[in-house]
């Protein structure tokens, strides 16, 4: 599946907002942990924070990488896709996993994001095909 | 660490369910073909490796201060 006909994820709402997403096969290096919230508030737009779910003090940030990279072009695997049950665009969402650096710029990770099926609230981090074409440590632009 | 040889077409089978087929050898590349059921993921070591360490770099605790974007991302109208 092209994915350049993913929409773009609607991870926004109006008011703070949490979701449970399970995470079957976990995080690469995480392997065991597979359940996770999913908390979006506007006034941190356009981050957004995926915690443990039971271990809340443990999270990742993360953030719609097609904010970050508008023509991000990423190649599902056909594997994933059927894993995921997405039958068409409008049933994922993604989510780039963001780093925090001390000295640099933070970065976001373009070459395995996390594909989130809307509807069963299921997801998977995906190696995209594609996964050549971009980074592991995308700089996010830094305002002063 | 268990070391089999194979010829190209043959196959090994882990856990009676992981199928690994030598598809074909051309000089030092050896194409394996992998099945395996939906919930095993199978990644090439290395960019499996760069993930891992990212996603380990990247686990935070929730009061970590988010950082400043410029405006990004103006949304485009459909």
């Amino acid at each position: 599946m092209k994915c350049a006909e993913l929409t773009e994820p609607q991870i926004t709402a109006r008011t703070p907002h949490k979701n449970n997403v399970r995470i079957p096969t976990g995080l690469l290096g995480f392997e065991q942990i597979k359940d996770y919230v999913l908390t979006t508030n506007p006034a941190e737009e356009p981050f957004a924070w995926l915690h443990v779910e039971d271990n809340s003090a443990l999270a990742f940030v993360v953030i719609d990488p097609f904010v970050v990279l508008p023509d991000y072009q990423p190649d599902l695997p056909q594997a994933d896709v059927e894993f995921l049950q997405i039958k068409s665009a409008g049933d994922a969402i993604l989510l780039g996993i963001v780093t925090i650096n001390e000295n640099q710029p933070p970065t976001v990770n373009l070459k395995g994001p996390i594909v989130i099926n809307r509807h069963t609230h299921t997801g998977k981090q995906v190696i995209i095909s594609n996964a050549g074409n971009y980074s592991v440590k995308h700089p996010l632009p830094v305002a002063d | 660490m268990l070391i089999l040889s194979r010829k190209i077409g043959e196959s090994i089978v882990i856990d009676g369910r992981i199928h690994v087929k030598i598809m074909r050898v051309d000089g030092d590349v050896v194409k394996l073909g992998i099945e395996a059921p939906m919930e095993v993921p199978v990644h090439r070591q290395e960019v499996y490796e760069e993930i891992q360490r990212n996603n380990q770099q990247a686990l935070t605790k929730q009061s970590t201060p988010l950082p400043k974007l410029p405006k990004l991302g103006a949304k485009k109208s459909p």
